[in-house]
């Protein structure tokens, strides 16, 4: 029953998505760096633990992968005579214009759930990767079996009313779910000079609260996709149709108008 | 060479060649097109799904790609001799729009014909079987494949334009000319019209 009432929501997204958009504060300046909400991830998502080795730094994975959604990633930076260590939550943003879902070729491997966030259907995806080509953040990984991977922002848990699991485990609020709406106040609220992904991107799912210019965390200051999506997504597209069909309608309209080159026949045979 | 009453203008290789290339070419075209729509991917249902679409559209890419270069030895000679009679024929558009503007005596293939090949064929061909090689074996470098995937859809659109012109001229524009590419003789009169110098080399007053 419960599951029916989300397919359906899930069939009326992508109407006014921003209004209705949850999703997730993070604050970098919060963060202890416990890394819970890793391992609430892999648990809740049933993900294995990736083998690594010791690269002389508490941050671990490297990277995301296949089966790490989102990482603590561990930034030091050093201005004047000091140092700051920063712990930033890397994952899927779910962008409101999102390059990923302009991109993909099959449908519903990746769609936009009723909450506004990016999930991922992996038995539909085909594994082309044009996702990790139009992602503006470089997120969505690919598993062994060649399928998309990445933070759904617990599509599976929110519909019940849950929060994500990595919210759910913060124990010191640096990832906080709610309406998008609602943490944009709160991070104002906390005196935050920026709200990275107010506007970004048609607003993102993810909102981070920063003291400084995003790149000072490691975050593009004003992130894009490449304008070739735009420009094929909005031109090309349309004239491949148009072009079709316009090459039928001229090859008829000659047809019934100036008509063929007949050829004589009559004095040969 | 003659046979009988009729003249040989494409060979049996040729043609299956041609046939080759084309059926490549269509089941590519409509994968393509059920990818590119999501209201049109009920296409790649009849193609077994996306997953099997997907898996259909490369291999018959490398079909493409093979009968592409193979059409090189048939066409691509006559193709780059551009003579005046080449302009000509471009200067009255063919004799396509109107009766009075009769192009002068075309070589074994016209002016269209031979940009057609040039352009379509053989520049957008490569183009769209390169971009889609690089989709297929490089997925993990981003600005390739960006840059592989805008050439893709730009090819994708010449053909979108170009194909549906040459099936009609090859077709009902020009009765008597589908036989060239399925028994592969013409009429001494189709050879006298449509391609008037190729005739008279042929040995046809």
């Amino acid at each position: 029953m419960a599951l029916e009432t989300t397919e359906i929501k899930r069939r009326l997204s992508g109407v006014d998505v921003l209004t209705r958009k949850k999703g997730l504060l993070i604050s970098p300046e919060l963060c202890i760096g416990c890394r819970g909400c890793q391992t609430a991830c892999k648990e809740w998502n049933k993900l294995p633990g990736d083998r690594t080795s010791n690269r002389g730094t508490y941050e671990n994975p490297p990277d995301l992968t296949p089966n790490l959604y989102n990482k603590i990633r561990f930034l030091e930076v050093t201005g004047g005579d000091t140092v700051k260590w920063l712990f930033v939550s890397q994952r899927c943003m779910h962008c409101t214009d999102a390059g990923c879902m302009k991109v993909c070729p099959a449908p519903g491997a990746l769609y936009r759930t009723a909450e506004g966030a990016v999930a991922f259907d992996r038995n539909k995806c085909i594994g082309c990767r044009f996702c990790v080509a139009g992602c503006p953040f470089n997120i969505p990984r690919y598993d062994q079996e060649g399928r998309i991977a990445k933070c759904h922002l617990c599509s599976d848990r929110i519909p019940y009313g849950l929060q994500p699991a990595c919210a759910k485990t913060c124990p010191t609020g640096a990832i906080r779910y709610g309406d998008r709406e609602e943490l944009m106040g709160i991070a104002k609220e906390a005196g935050y000079k920026t709200v990275y992904g107010t506007t970004d991107l048609g607003g993102l799912g993810v909102l981070y609260a920063f003291r400084e210019r995003p790149s000072y965390y490691g975050l593009p200051d004003s992130p894009s996709f490449s304008p070739t999506i735009a420009l094929w997504k909005n031109i090309l597209k349309p004239l491949a149709l148009i072009g079709l069909g316009g090459a039928v309608a001229a090859a008829a309209a000659h047809y019934v108008t100036i008509g063929p080159k007949e050829v004589d026949e009559g004095g040969e045979e | 060479m003659m046979k009988g009453n009729l003249i040989e203008k494409t060979t049996a290789w040729e043609r299956f060649n041609h046939w080759v290339l084309a059926v490549s070419f269509l089941i590519l075209f409509f994968t393509g097109l059920g990818f590119l729509y999501q209201s049109l991917n009920w296409i790649n249902t009849i193609f077994g799904g996306n997953h099997l679409a997907s898996a259909i559209h490369k291999w018959t890419g490398l079909v493409f790609t093979l009968s592409l270069i193979l059409t090189l030895g048939s066409y691509f000679g006559e193709a780059i001799r551009f003579t005046s009679e080449d302009s000509k024929w471009i200067s009255s558009l063919g004799g396509y729009f109107s009766k009075e503007m009769e192009p002068p005596p075309q070589g074994k293939l016209n002016a269209g014909q031979k940009l057609f090949y040039l352009i379509v064929v053989v520049l957008f061909g490569a183009t769209s079987a390169f971009s889609g090689f690089i989709i297929w074996l490089f997925p993990d470098s981003r600005g390739l494949i960006l840059f592989a995937h805008f050439l893709h859809n730009i090819s994708y659109v010449v053909f979108a334009f170009a194909v549906p012109l040459h099936i009609y001229l090859g077709t009902a524009a020009n009765p008597g000319t589908f036989r060239v590419m399925t028994r592969g003789t013409v009429t001494a009169a189709w050879a006298k019209k449509h391609h008037g110098r190729w005739a008279k080399d042929m040995g046809i007053e």
